[in-house]
C-alpha cells in the first residue's frame, strides 16, 4: 500500500491519532487543521485519498473536495459529518464524495472503508 | 478509541495505549542511565541518610517528615531546578519554578523495560487510583486538558487500562466559547456522543491556562490536581515565593531551607529600573502566573530592560529575581552571586546552561520522584554573546515552540537522562537527591499554603 492520504480536521488530537494509525497501516499520510493549510498541501501534492471534515474553521470540506478532485480526478474522498447530518451527507455525495462517515470515528472502521476502495 | 464523539471529545478505551503515541521518538529508542535508575529506586531512608551526611547541620527527622508527607491538595508536581555554583565551588540545586500540571512523561526513558506504560502507570496506579477509589461520586472517568495531547492521551489510555473502563478525553480551553466540559454545582460534566452531559466522578486535570477561570474550588468531582493546588502556588510564582518564605522561617532551626535566587515580590512596572540598578545591572523579570517560558525576561543591559518593559503591562506587578550568571567574574559580589555549572564542555569547548524538570507524585509511602529530564539553552555560557543577541539565548532553557501541539519541540536541546545524554550534564546521585529534597520541600510549602488558605481536607490515603 503506497497510497498518499490527506486528513483535514481542526482537532489536532483527531488528526495526529488518525495519521499515526494510518501510517502504521502502511499509508503515507499528511494532515492539516484548517482549510487554508489543506489547500496548500493539495497544491504541492497528489493525493489518492482524502479524509475531510465537513466543518472547518475557515471553509467546508466540500471546497477542499473540489480542489482535490480538480488536481486528481481519480482521488477518492471520504467526508466526515456529524452524527445524523443527512443534509450534509447528501450534499457531499452530490459534490463527488465517494463515501461519508459520521462521527464518532472508529479508526478500524475507517480503515475498512479505505481498503474497500482498493 | 472513538474519535470525536462530540466536538473536542474522544473516547479512549482499554487497550488503546500505544507507546509511539506517548513518547518522543528519541525516547522510545533510549535506555535510562543506570545512575538515574538507581536514584529512582532509592528508599526515603537512603536519601535522608545521604542528604544528612552531606548536610550535617540539617535535621534528618525534619527531612524524613517532608519526604513522607501526604499532601492534601498538591499530589502531583513538577519543579524546574538549576544546577548552580559560587566562587567557592559550592554547588547547589536551586528551585526556579513549581508546576501543578507538569509535563515530563514523554521525555522519560522507561525505568523498567517490562512495564510498557512506564511513569504513566506509576502515577495513575499509585496516586490517582487510590484517590478515585476513595470517593463516593457517581459518573465516568475523564482527562481534561488544554495542552500536551501526547501525554494526556497516554494518561487517558493508562486510566482506561487500569480501571478497565472507557475514559472521556476532553479539551477544555480558555477561549472556547462552547467548551465540551462544564462544572454544575461544582461537579464536572462532559458532552457525550448524544450531545448530552455525562457526569464525571474523577478527572485527571492538565488544564494550565488560567485554569481558575473554569475550574471551581471544592470540586465534587475528584481532580488530580484540584484547582486549590494552582491557587496556593502551583501556578503562581508570587504565591509560591511567599509559601517558600513561610517554610524557610518554619524550618530555620532545622537546618533546611528552600533555595531560590534572591526574590523580590510585587515590584511595580515603574520600580523595574531601580531593581535593575540594585541587582548590579542584571535580573530576571517574571509575570507571576506565566508558564512554559512565556512572560519571563532575562535582562543584562539597559537595552534589554527597555525591551522587556515594552513587552509587559505597566499596570501589573512583577516578580524580580537575581540572575543566575553565565560565568564567574570578579566584579560579582562573592557572597551573593551564583552562576551556572553548565553542561560538560563538548568537543568544541561549549558549555550550556540547563535546567532539570523533576516530576513527583504522592504515594502511600510519601513523595516519590517519577520522571526527570533536562533542557539546555541555545547559546553557550562560555562564549561572548554576539551583539544584538538576546540574553535569553544563553539563559533560557524552555523547549516550547509557539503553537506547540505536543508534537513539535526543540528536540536538539532536550537532554534525556539516558545512557547517551546524562553524562553530559555533570550530575551525580547526590545532586539528584539534593534536587529531589528541594522539590519535595517546595511541594510541602505550597500544600501547607493551600491548607492554610482553603482549609484541611481529609487525606484520601
Amino acid at each position: 500500500m503506497d497510497k498518499k492520504i490527506l486528513i483535514v480536521e481542526d482537532d489536532v488530537v483527531f488528526c495526529k491519532l488518525l495519521t499515526r494509525f494510518l501510517r502504521k497501516n502502511g499509508f503515507e499520510v499528511m494532515d492539516a487543521q484548517s482549510g487554508k493549510d489543506a489547500l496548500e498541501l493539495v497544491n504541492l501534492n497528489k493525493f489518492e485519498l482524502a479524509v475531510l471534515d465537513y466543518r472547518l474553521p475557515d471553509m467546508t470540506g466540500i471546497e477542499i473536495l473540489k480542489e482535490v478532485k480538480r488536481k486528481n480526478p481519480k482521488s477518492k474522498i471520504i467526508l466526515i459529518t456529524r452524527y445524523g447530518d443527512q443534509d450534509v451527507a447528501s450534499k457531499a455525495i452530490d459534490s463527488g464524495a465517494d463515501a461519508f462517515i459520521s462521527k464518532p470515528i472508529n479508526p478500524d472502521e475507517l480503515l475498512q472503508v479505505i481498503l474497500g476502495f482498493e | 478509541m472513538k474519535l470525536s464523539i462530540s466536538k473536542n471529545v474522544h473516547l479512549v478505551e482499554p487497550g488503546d495505549f500505544e507507546p509511539t503515541d506517548h513518547w518522543y521518538p528519541r525516547v522510545l529508542n533510549s535506555n535510562i542511565h543506570p545512575l538515574v535508575a538507581y536514584f529512582l529506586n532509592l528508599s526515603h531512608d537512603q536519601m535522608v541518610e545521604r542528604y544528612h551526611r552531606l548536610h550535617p547541620s540539617s535535621d534528618a527527622d525534619a527531612i524524613m517528615g517532608i519526604l513522607k508527607y501526604q499532601p492534601k491538595y498538591f499530589r502531583w508536581a513538577g519543579t524546574d531546578l538549576m544546577h548552580v555554583t559560587n566562587h567557592e565551588g559550592n554547588r547547589r540545586l536551586t528551585v526556579i519554578e513549581t508546576n501543578s500540571c507538569p509535563s515530563g512523561q514523554k521525555s522519560m526513558p522507561l525505568l523498567d523495560l517490562n512495564v510498557e506504560q512506564g511513569g504513566y502507570r506509576r502515577l495513575i496506579e499509585e496516586t490517582f487510583k487510590p484517590l478515585v477509589n476513595s470517593v463516593q461520586e457517581e459518573g465516568s472517568l475523564a482527562v481534561i486538558y488544554d495542552k500536551n495531547p501526547m501525554e494526556n492521551i497516554g494518561y487517558a489510555a493508562t486510566i482506561a487500562d487500569i480501571f478497565g473502563e472507557n475514559v472521556l478525553l476532553a479539551k477544555f480551553e480558555k477561549n472556547d466559547q462552547d467548551p465540551p466540559a462544564k462544572f454544575v454545582e461544582n461537579k464536572l460534566f462532559i458532552r457525550n456522543e448524544k450531545e448530552e452531559w455525562t457526569p464525571i466522578r474523577a478527572a485527571f486535570r492538565y488544564v494550565t491556562q488560567e485554569p481558575w477561570t473554569r475550574i471551581p474550588k471544592n470540586s465534587k468531582t475528584l481532580l488530580l490536581n484540584p484547582i486549590e493546588a494552582c491557587l496556593a502556588g502551583g501556578r503562581n510564582k508570587e504565591v509560591a515565593s511567599r509559601s517558600y518564605d513561610v517554610f524557610n522561617q518554619q524550618f530555620r532551626d532545622k537546618g533546611i531551607r528552600i533555595f531560590t535566587p534572591d526574590t523580590y515580590r510585587n515590584v511595580s512596572f515603574q520600580e523595574l529600573p531601580e531593581y535593575f540598578e540594585k541587582l548590579g545591572g542584571s535580573m530576571v523579570i517574571k509575570v507571576p502566573d506565566s508558564n512554559a517560558g512565556q512572560g519571563v525576561y532575562t535582562v543584562i543591559s539597559e537595552n534589554e530592560l527597555a525591551e522587556a518593559m515594552n513587552k509587559v503591562n505597566e499596570n501589573d506587578v512583577y516578580l524580580v529575581q537575581q540572575l543566575i550568571h553565565s560565568n564567574y567574574s570578579k566584579g560579582l559580589d562573592p557572597e551573593k552571586a551564583w552562576y551556572h555549572v553548565g553542561t560538560i564542555p563538548d568537543n568544541k569547548g561549549r558549555s550550556f546552561a540547563f535546567d532539570l524538570r523533576l516530576m513527583m507524585h504522592a504515594t502511600a509511602s510519601g513523595i516519590r520522584p517519577l520522571a526527570v529530564y533536562s533542557r539546555r539553552s541555545r547559546f553557550p555560557l562560555n562564549q561572548p554573546l554576539p551583539e544584538n543577541m538576546n540574553s535569553w539565548e544563553v539563559y533560557g532553557t524552555n523547549l516550547s515552540i509557539k503553537g506547540e501541539d505536543g508534537w513539535t519541540y526543540a528536540d536538539e536541546r532536550l537532554m534525556l537522562f539516558d545512557i547517551r545524554n546524562f553524562g553530559q550534564l555533570g550530575l551525580g546521585i547526590d545532586e539528584l537527591i539534593k534536587g529531589f529534597v528541594q522539590s519535595a520541600m517546595a511541594v510541602y510549602a505550597i500544600d501547607q499554603n493551600a491548607i492554610k488558605t482553603f482549609g484541611d481536607i481529609q487525606s484520601n490515603l
